[in-house]
């Protein structure tokens, strides 16, 4: 039984360390937030042996659920989609790798290893032992937690607002989409008038055609 | 499927077969079951709907392929497998591959946790409910993946407006849900279905009620409202008309499927229905009682259970059925009114599908939610939790007393809504009108 | 689990984990795939708070509510964040975050 769990957890771990790797090495950033998806799993699965079951299926709704979801949404919407022959890293990644590297190798592996963690004993196979569920995070969260489960109520309403207040672009800026005869009508204005009217800026077009719909 | 087994090989016939191997066999033979049976729901729900839909229309639909046309979905599906499988040129190879199975597999997984009868769920997890709905979610991942793989204008424009439909249509379905959750206080879909015994009044909230398997969640002002809101955002999750727009042929071929053919599709295909039979089976498990229906509990009782092994197995295959049947019954009712939402609704626009969802679904289900906790409060609460008022009430009075109080809540909150909701609609059209005569 | 697997296991896959996190963050050049890094962090972290959770104290439910904390930061953060990516966009038609170097609009 123990060996079972022994290679669940390492086929785990190996997922989500490569997963990872490909998250910050991959060129193309949507292959990038795949892989990122395909992490969030390996995280999820590592939950759930570690016999927390409604963090799990919290981590799928959430992470794969809405956080990738809206990282893709994101992703499309600012154009270069691909990114495919645009350099990815920085001139200091060998840098960076090196200082990462050195923090993993000299600091935290060793301490993590090292240190003595009196983990009480856990109880021999077969016996039940008590494991705090949804109930029992539900209770705590209207009792012990309280201020704390407003507060981040609080963020989350503010993070919401604050989200459509950035990324909002006013009415008047957004550029109409016209059918094609006012198009030409308007061409016909433009070089009656005047030939150096600069041509509307050009924006993203994705969101102006998700746009367009509703500017209807 | 495990005591069965158990009690079978071990009891019955005396082989004294290890524990694992009992496991591992019934969780085989599960598999293999939800496996064959979701192609199966597929292939009727297309004949169904396909036949339903023709007869809305004054036509007779599909008749050619055996009596009835019955084999009509076979025929389509060795169609389906003999075609052409096409890449496009400049397709993303690898997710283009990919994607069909992201979409599938969810659907498939949320099988695991969708009771058949009583005692007849696969996994029973206590948080059932949960799981559904975070599976439910990964499949908006796989139709991103299709949509920008095709590396297609219509197909990215489909995918993002069925995720976008999707996500937003996601809060509202689990704010109504959870309604549901705090009055049963439990995220297992079983116990939800048990709390719904009873007859027109669960057997829960007013003990002594004759339990006939009727005290159905859509007889409450919470569970009508919640009703209500879950079945449209289902719609729109299921990406039925009058929210197909993510498909919509007229607009933009067949959104994200537009690159894909052969069996590729057949998988999106079946996705979708699977995904339809599923959120009409949820539907009937959260508000119409799943399996519960007259005699089924009665049936039950006698049959072999954990709390009581010396019944008779005659009585589990009779409960079985009889659940069995009220439950695919509801669930095809419901699918037949999707089918009839779709024979006689247009298309929404994608903006007024966001307006709908974010200014109207959403607050109503959030005043659902109140409601809710105003149910929990009188039916349920005492003293010690503070609720003075109801101190020596009798239950009928609790119950009489929530019911009215939900009732006007839920009434008052819709009627204010449509107002605001019209009101805000209106205004926007003629702010949209004055720009546009501005502009010309 | 707990037999099988000791705690430092645990714990070390959580540090590779951000500090894989930490290499995206400091040398993606995208907005975007910074805030990937910095998503991988805070995984990173829940691992290490559930995992203590489920070593030390199983039966209470601190750990657990942290790690659902974090959840919910790391979604506001993840929104905020792609919001501010969609607004730059805009202003800048980049998302590059090395050709973002201008103090004023």
């Amino acid at each position: 039984m123990e060996v079972v769990v022994q290679i669940t957890f390492g086929v785990i771990a190996v997922f989500i360390l490569v997963a990872a790797a490909m998250v910050v090495s991959v060129r193309n950033v949507i292959h990038a937030a795949l892989w990122l998806i395909a992490c969030f799993f390996g995280v999820g699965a590592l939950y759930m042996l570690l016999e927390a079951e409604f963090l799990a299926v919290v981590q799928v709704l959430i992470y794969v659920g809405a956080v990738s979801v809206l990282i893709l949404f994101a992703i499309m919407l600012t154009r270069q989609i691909t990114g495919e022959g645009v350099r990815q890293l920085t001139n200091r990644w060998p840098v960076v790798l090196a200082i990462a590297t050195l923090l993993f190798a000299t600091v935290l592996a060793p301490t993590l290893i090292n240190q003595q963690w009196n983990v009480p004993p856990a109880p021999p196979l077969g016996t039940p032992e008590p494991i705090a569920g949804p109930a029992e995070l539900g209770r705590g969260f209207v009792n012990e937690f309280l201020i704390q489960f407003q507060v981040v109520g609080v963020l989350l309403t503010v993070a919401l607002i604050g989200a459509i207040v950035i990324a909002y672009e006013e009415r008047a800026r957004r550029r109409k989409v016209l059918t094609l005869a006012e198009e030409l009508e308007l061409k016909r204005l433009r070089e009656q008038t005047s030939p150096t009217v600069p041509a509307p800026v050009e924006a993203e077009p994705v969101v102006q055609e998700s746009r367009s719909a509703s500017e209807r | 499927m495990y005591d069965i087994l158990q009690a079978l090989i071990n009891g019955t016939f005396g082989w004294g077969w290890p524990d694992w191997l009992i496991y591992l066999i019934s969780s085989l033979v599960v598999v293999t079951i939800i496996l064959v049976v979701a192609p199966l729901q597929m292939l009727f729900f297309t004949y169904y709907e396909r036949r339903v839909i023709a007869r809305m229309q004054d036509r007779i639909g599909p008749n050619r392929v055996g009596p009835e046309g019955i084999w009509q979905p076979i025929a389509d599906g060795v169609k389906m497998f003999t075609k052409e499988d096409i890449v496009p040129e400049a397709a993303d190879r690898i997710v283009h591959f990919l994607a069909p199975c992201v979409v599938v597999a969810p659907t498939i997984l949320m099988f695991a946790v969708v009771p058949w009868g009583p005692g007849m769920t696969p996994v029973d997890l206590p948080t059932s409910l949960l799981f559904f709905f975070a599976v439910s979610s990964i499949s908006a991942v796989g139709l991103m993946m299709a949509g920008w793989a095709s590396n297609n204008k219509f197909s990215l424009l489909g995918a993002m407006r069925a995720v976008a439909q999707m996500v937003s249509y996601e809060i509202p379905a689990v704010l109504s849900l959870i309604a549901i959750v705090m009055i049963v206080g439990s995220l297992s879909i079983n116990s939800i279905i048990e709390y719904q015994a009873g007859l027109l009044i669960s057997n829960r909230d007013l003990p002594g009620i004759p339990d006939l398997g009727l005290g159905w969640f859509v007889f409450t002002p919470v569970g009508f409202v919640a009703f209500i809101a879950f079945f449209i955002a289902a719609l729109a999750e299921g990406e039925r008309t009058p929210f197909d727009i993510p498909e919509a042929d007229s607009e933009i071929v067949a959104g994200y499927m537009t690159e894909y053919s052969g069996m590729k599709f057949g998988l999106f295909y079946l996705a979708q229905y699977v995904l339809n039979f599923l959120l009409c089976a949820i539907t009937a498990i959260l508000f119409f009682g799943g399996w519960q229906g007259p005699g089924v509990n009665w049936l039950y009782a006698q049959a072999i259970t954990p709390t009581n092994p010396d019944g008779n197995g005659l009585f589990n295959v009779l409960a079985g059925a009889l659940g069995v049947f009220y439950f695919l019954l509801k669930t095809y009712i419901f699918f037949f009114v999707m089918v009839w939402l779709r024979g006689a609704f247009p298309r929404l626009r994608i903006d007024q599908l966001m307006d709908f969802g974010w200014k109207f679904l959403i607050p109503l289900t959030l005043a659902n939610l109140f409601s809710a906790a105003v149910w929990v409060a009188f039916t349920r609460w005492g003293a010690a939790e503070g609720m003075l008022i109801t101190v020596g009430w009798s239950p009928v009075l609790r119950w009489l007393a929530a019911f009215i109080i939900t009732l006007a809540i839920n009434i008052g909150v819709y009627l204010w809504l449509t107002q605001v909701y019209a009101a805000s609609q209106a205004e926007r059209r003629r702010v949209e009108l004055e720009e546009l005569s501005a502009t010309l | 689990m707990l037999n099988a697997v000791p705690l430092p296991a645990v714990l070390t896959l959580a540090a590779a984990l951000f500090c894989i996190g930490l290499f995206g963050a400091l040398s993606r050049r995208n907005l975007i795939g910074v805030l990937m890094g910095v998503e991988l962090m805070l995984n990173a972290v829940n691992i290490n708070l559930v995992a203590f959770w489920r070593y030390f104290e199983a039966r209470y439910i601190t750990g657990q509510t942290f790690a659902i904390f974090i959840i919910a930061v790391a979604a506001a953060e993840a929104a905020v964040g792609l919001a501010m990516v969609i607004a730059v966009y805009r202003h800048y038609v980049t998302v590059q975050a090395d050709e973002i170097d201008r103090l004023r609009g």
